[in-house]
């Protein structure tokens, strides 16, 4: 459950998450330059999948953040991207998702957040930004702080939760019967649980960068 | 022993204690998914925005659940696991 120390560089340790978060950082690689190697104006072969896949992530960050959600679309689809391969990743065996770690999901929440506020201080100044703190009355200061901690939390431990949750109860199937009634379960948690907590974790990426900007 | 025997009982009762909380996100999503069939009898076009938005509502609703998940994960595999062994180590 917990990710173990596979090697040390220097003084830092090297877990499963990192090592993992490699891999698939190798594989989204390989496949950005195999899909994208000669894109042509009436598309053909795989680019109709990549521009499917692109469409549909613009038309849903669009769908929310207007005419400027343009500029998202690279960041969203590219957690998108991440968090897919990763949970995709728990239906390996001995593999190590790193989304199984509540350090990545954490740093992607963290990432969400900054650049939530980052953009809503570009957009409406840091006047503007100080005082939504104080709305509706001055008194709220501190529940709006603790609002903003609380949607880090819960984005990070949901995928976190979920991803976990799924591993351990495939993890106790497979203590009783090891070779063929953990597979469909494993296709439930790995590949349908995976897509659709993709989906929210990035929905929600959305609402939260759309909420900032109001 | 006595000590190392009573937290691992106390964890496993009190993991069983907060999985309760499974039963608000199980009734606040079949109520979400109900709903959300009605307004596709209703309005059967808009299938494709409600299905997201239910889909979004129920993952909202289960973080409860998942809370409560990682409080009885968090207590079986901090407390009760490390008790565990010591028991193990001291019977032999």
């Amino acid at each position: 459950m917990e990710p173990e120390v596979l090697f040390h560089i220097g003084p830092l340790p090297i877990t499963e998450t990192v090592f993992f978060t490699w891999i698939v950082m190798a594989v989204l690689t390989v496949l950005s330059i195999v899909f994208t190697r000669n894109l042509k104006r009436v598309p053909t072969g795989a680019q109709h999948l990549v521009e499917l896949a692109v469409d549909g992530i613009e038309s849903m960050v669009q769908a929310d953040l207007g005419k400027r959600g343009r500029g998202y679309t690279p960041f969203i689809m590219t957690i998108a991207l991440f968090i897919l391969t990763s949970n995709l990743l728990s239906i390996v065996p001995h593999a190590f998702p790193p989304t199984q770690d509540l350090n990545t999901t954490g740093a992607l929440a963290v990432l969400v957040l900054l650049v939530a506020h980052g953009s809503e201080i570009r957009v409406k100044g840091i006047g503007a930004y100080i005082k939504s703190y104080f709305q509706p009355f001055w008194w709220m200061f501190p529940l709006n702080i603790v609002g903003e901690f609380a949607k880090v939390l819960s984005h990070a431990f949901r995928l976190y939760g979920n991803i976990i949750g799924g591993t351990i109860i495939v993890g106790i199937l497979y203590m009783f019967a090891p070779y063929v009634l953990p597979v469909p379960l494993m296709g439930w948690f790995g590949v349908f649980m995976g897509v659709i907590q993709t989906a929210v974790f990035t929905l929600l990426a959305i609402a939260y960068i759309q909420v900032r900007l109001e | 022993m006595l000590e190392a025997a009573i937290v691992i009982a106390a964890v496993a009762v009190g993991s069983g204690l907060a999985m309760i909380a499974g039963l608000g996100p199980g009734i606040g999503q079949g109520f979400v998914a109900g709903k959300a069939v009605e307004a596709i009898g209703r309005q059967p076009e808009a299938e494709n925005t409600v299905r997201t938005t239910m889909i979004l509502g129920q993952a909202i609703a289960e973080s409860t659940g998942i809370y409560s998940l990682a409080v009885a994960l968090l207590m079986i595999f901090s407390f009760a696991f490390p008790m565990f062994e010591k028991l193990m180590e001291l019977l032999g």
